[in-house]
């Protein structure tokens, strides 16, 4: 791909995320067709090699967990519902270290809520979903090309880091079809397992610097393989607190916050000048796009913060936001979920939001976000 | 010499435990059977029996409570290998929790095996009863579910088209039976009924006495579950590109809302429009609306059509309002007040205060069509482009003679 020549089609998010999935490396998909995670499903159904159909979220993730082990790259695709069920075997796949990307598609909660309506409401899940609070990395796709590359980036990082790796997104991007040029997508290398290839006796929880240990599928004639979801030694033996066994588990934490620099991902529009700065993500992030071209277009400076990488909080993130002296959060939730991971719940007079449900928050509502801002100060 | 797959460390089990009986039934099946250490795999649930881990040389994958039957059919169906031996062990508390995942197992047939050692409790957490506890035993513990059943595991296996269950006891000839279930080809079930010294019964021939279900063996000739592997295409490849041979006489973004009812061909149009919105040199963007019963109700589409690149793709004021059916005046009444423009057909009652372009689309392409007959008829109207970028947007359609059909009458069509 990415050729001069136009190659205009009509496509969703849906698609795109999982053509690259696949051209990634990822090689099963399993899932339960829950909406509006639909399409993704329908188009896996298509694209996937090996493609499983599962009686509900729970089996799903233990399904993956186990195809991962046999050195399978999984995918899953649900939205609150199911997630809710596989917060449990998310933590399995942490603790055992499996590889498995979980595309989110947000839809209007509480419960059941409306599925059919977008939402970005399912953050504080996300970054609460590791008992102990570990963090478990979440790209979000602000636009198409996005869609493409963060997918990729999703099942390097899984890889990488041999972890659940969950790809948030929201109806409205896995639904909507737009025209785009497809050869504005780059092509990609497959990922790669980092494998063991010593001759002694293989610990699969003995990592060097890099914090991962390498992989070897059960199964494999070389080397005993031990996988396990409980507190365990480097070995893979279950064992209470003990140092080497408390290390272990304190490395799952650091691998993911020390190599964030490989996963940071965002989109920062600075002008010169500007003293507020629209922070955003997801679907909101074209109505921000849409609100900063107005109020340019109106002489005042603004600039603009995209974070595609919302877990953690890429420490950039912070350093931006420390040059600006008001901050507009935009995003569709009633809370403020981004916000609040960010700050606390302290209400710093530094910081507005612009928050909505059940239907996409429009530029106009960003622009006058801003405005109020700007009299407040 | 066959390898066992036991370390040799001592079990750990309490003395009289029935899970030492059955991990020595392991070791020797597989024994007997020469298969190597490496060729297993033991994947274990939560639970006393979860120790084995520790005492084996193969290969071992510790879950969750309940899930080792769900885990194992991953790590079976990811290896999809006959040479490989992938066994998951629980005890009836895991086998309660996770029924489904058995009766899956069972009914895709999936080559793997799971040992169930009942001992009648969940003995980890202080001996409650198990969905899997007979009655007379829960009669001492649980008086009140004393005549509640308890699950027959083998026949629900061998119901849902499991290639062997069995229920063995202590006592009885535990390896002979395991090997049978590490060789077939297919999803095996074993039950072992176990002691358990600390919080159930003792004596091995009091299992018998208390046991709702005997020994059985049962079995189902079917072929074993294969991991499906197919061979895929690119799925953006595929997708039609769209030439930009046309023009349109757009110079802003306009904003389009087509309201219908289900089946009348809604969202194909407002697809048709996005794509010759393409055709035209345009940005466009398409999302659509319906209720989740897809069939009935009013049914949606969006369409924005723009010179500049799309970024926000809601629509609160429509420029553009195409209404064909009662059910999508009835779902757009509150977006009609804001919009300028309105196409009807003609059975709709044009809302006051509104003027609207009218015409008999129904009668023209009937109920499949009306939609498509709506849209063409605005968009030759509109000049914004010409109906042949519509025409060319059906080419890869199965019906895209009767669309063409459609969009040519359209062209013709009088006002009302």
């Amino acid at each position: 791909m990415c050729s001069n020549k136009k190659r205009n089609v009509l496509i969703d998010g849906s698609r795109l995320m999982i053509e690259a999935m696949v051209q990634a490396g990822a090689n099963v998909f399993v899932g339960y067709p829950i909406t509006p995670a639909n399409l993704l499903y329908a188009y896996a159904s298509q694209r996937f090699p090996t493609f499983m159909p599962a009686p509900d979220e729970i089996s799903s993730l233990q399904w993956a967990t186990g195809f991962a082990a046999a050195g399978k790259i999984p995918v899953t695709a649900t939205s609150f519902p199911g997630y809710a069920l596989m917060v449990e075997p998310i933590n399995m796949a942490y603790m055992m270290e499996m590889p498995i990307v979980i595309i989110m598609a947000q839809r209007l909660g509480p419960s059941t809520g409306s599925a059919t309506t977008g939402a970005e409401g399912d953050l504080l899940l996300l970054r609460g979903s590791i008992s102990g609070g570990y963090p478990i990395p979440v790209l979000c796709p602000s636009d198409f090309k996005d869609c493409w590359d963060l997918a990729f980036q999703s099942v390097s990082v899984a890889v990488k880091l041999r972890m659940p790796v969950v790809l948030l997104t929201s109806k409205e991007m896995v639904m909507t079809a737009r025209s785009f040029d497809l050869s504005r997508l780059s092509s990609m290398t497959p990922v790669r397992w980092n494998l063991y290839e010593g001759d002694e006796e293989y610990r699969p929880y003995l990592s060097g610097a890099d914090m991962v240990p390498p992989f070897l599928p059960a199964g494999n004639e070389r080397h005993q393989v031990r996988i396990n979801a409980s507190t365990h030694d480097t070995l893979g033996l279950i064992r209470k607190a003990t140092p080497e066994a408390i290390a272990n588990t304190t490395r799952l934490k650091e691998k993911v916050e020390k190599r964030i620099q490989e996963y940071t991902f965002y989109h920062y529009d600075h002008e010169e000048g500007a003293e507020i700065v629209i922070v955003t993500y997801g679907v909101t992030a074209d109505a921000a796009r849409d609100a900063v071209k107005s109020i340019r277009a109106e002489g005042e400076r603004i600039s603009l913060l995209i974070l595609k990488t919302l877990i953690p909080v890429p420490p950039v993130i912070f350093d931006i936001l420390d040059r600006y002296r008001m901050i507009v959060f935009a995003e569709e939730n009633l809370p403020g979920l981004l916000q609040e991971i960010m700050f606390g719940q302290s209400r710093s007079r530094r910081i507005r939001n612009v928050s909505k449900i059940a239907f996409m928050i429009t530029p106009s509502e960003i622009v006058r976000g801003v405005e109020e801002c700007r009299k407040a100060s | 010499m066959p390898k066992s797959i036991l370390i040799g460390k001592e079990i750990p089990f309490c003395p009289g435990c029935g899970h030492t009986v059955t991990v020595n039934g392991i070791a020797k099946a597989l024994e007997n059977m020469g298969v190597a250490p490496l060729d297993v795999i033991l994947v274990s649930d939560i639970g006393c029996c979860g120790l084995i881990d520790n005492l084996v040389k193969c290969h071992t994958v510790h879950g969750l409570h309940g899930r080792a039957a769900a885990l194992a059919m991953g790590v079976a169906m990811g290896l999809d290998d006959p040479n490989k031996v992938v066994i998951a062990i629980q005890g009836d508390g895991g086998a309660t929790i996770g029924l489904q995942h058995l009766l899956e197992a069972s009914r895709l047939n999936v080559n793997m095996n799971l040992i169930v050692h009942n001992n009648m409790v969940y003995g980890m957490t202080g001996g409650q009863i198990s969905g899997l506890s007979p009655g007379e035993f829960k009669a001492i513990r649980l008086p009140e579910q004393q005549d509640i059943p308890s699950y027959d595991i083998c026949e629900l296996a061998y119901r849902t088209g499991a290639s062997y269950s069995c229920r063995t006891f202590v006592g009885s000839d535990i390896p002979a039976r395991l090997e049978e279930a590490f060789r077939t080809n297919g999803f095996s079930l074993v039950e072992v009924v176990e002691t358990c010294p600390a919080y159930g019964v003792t004596k091995a021939k009091e299992l018998h006495e208390l046991m709702e279900h005997g020994e059985v063996t049962l079995k189902n000739t079917r072929p074993p579950a294969k991991t499906p592997k197919k061979d895929v295409a690119s799925i953006t490849g595929s997708l039609p590109v769209i030439e930009s041979k046309y023009d349109s006489t757009l110079k802003t973004r306009l904003e389009v809302v087509i309201a219908g009812s289900a089946g009348e061909g809604v969202q194909l149009a407002g697809e048709l429009l996005a794509s010759a919105g393409i055709a035209a040199g345009l940005h466009t963007s398409r999302k659509g609306e319906y209720p989740v019963t897809v069939g009935t109700g009013f049914s949606v589409a969006e369409v924005i059509l723009s010179r500049e690149e799309i970024l926000y793709t809601g629509i609160e004021s429509p420029h553009v309002m195409i209404i064909t059916s009662a059910d999508g005046l009835a779902k757009e009444k509150e977006r009609i007040c804001s919009t300028n423009r309105l196409v009807m057909d003609c059975r709709l009652e044009v809302p006051a205060g509104k003027e609207a372009m009218v015409a008999d689309f129904r009668s023209e392409a009937g109920k499949r069509g009306v939609t498509l007959c709506a849209v063409a008829y605005w968009l030759k109207q509109s000049n914004i482009m010409t109906l042949d970028a519509l025409i060319d947007a059906t080419r890869t359609s199965k019906h895209a003679d009767a669309l063409i059909s459609t969009i040519q009458k359209a062209a013709t069509l009088q006002a009302k």
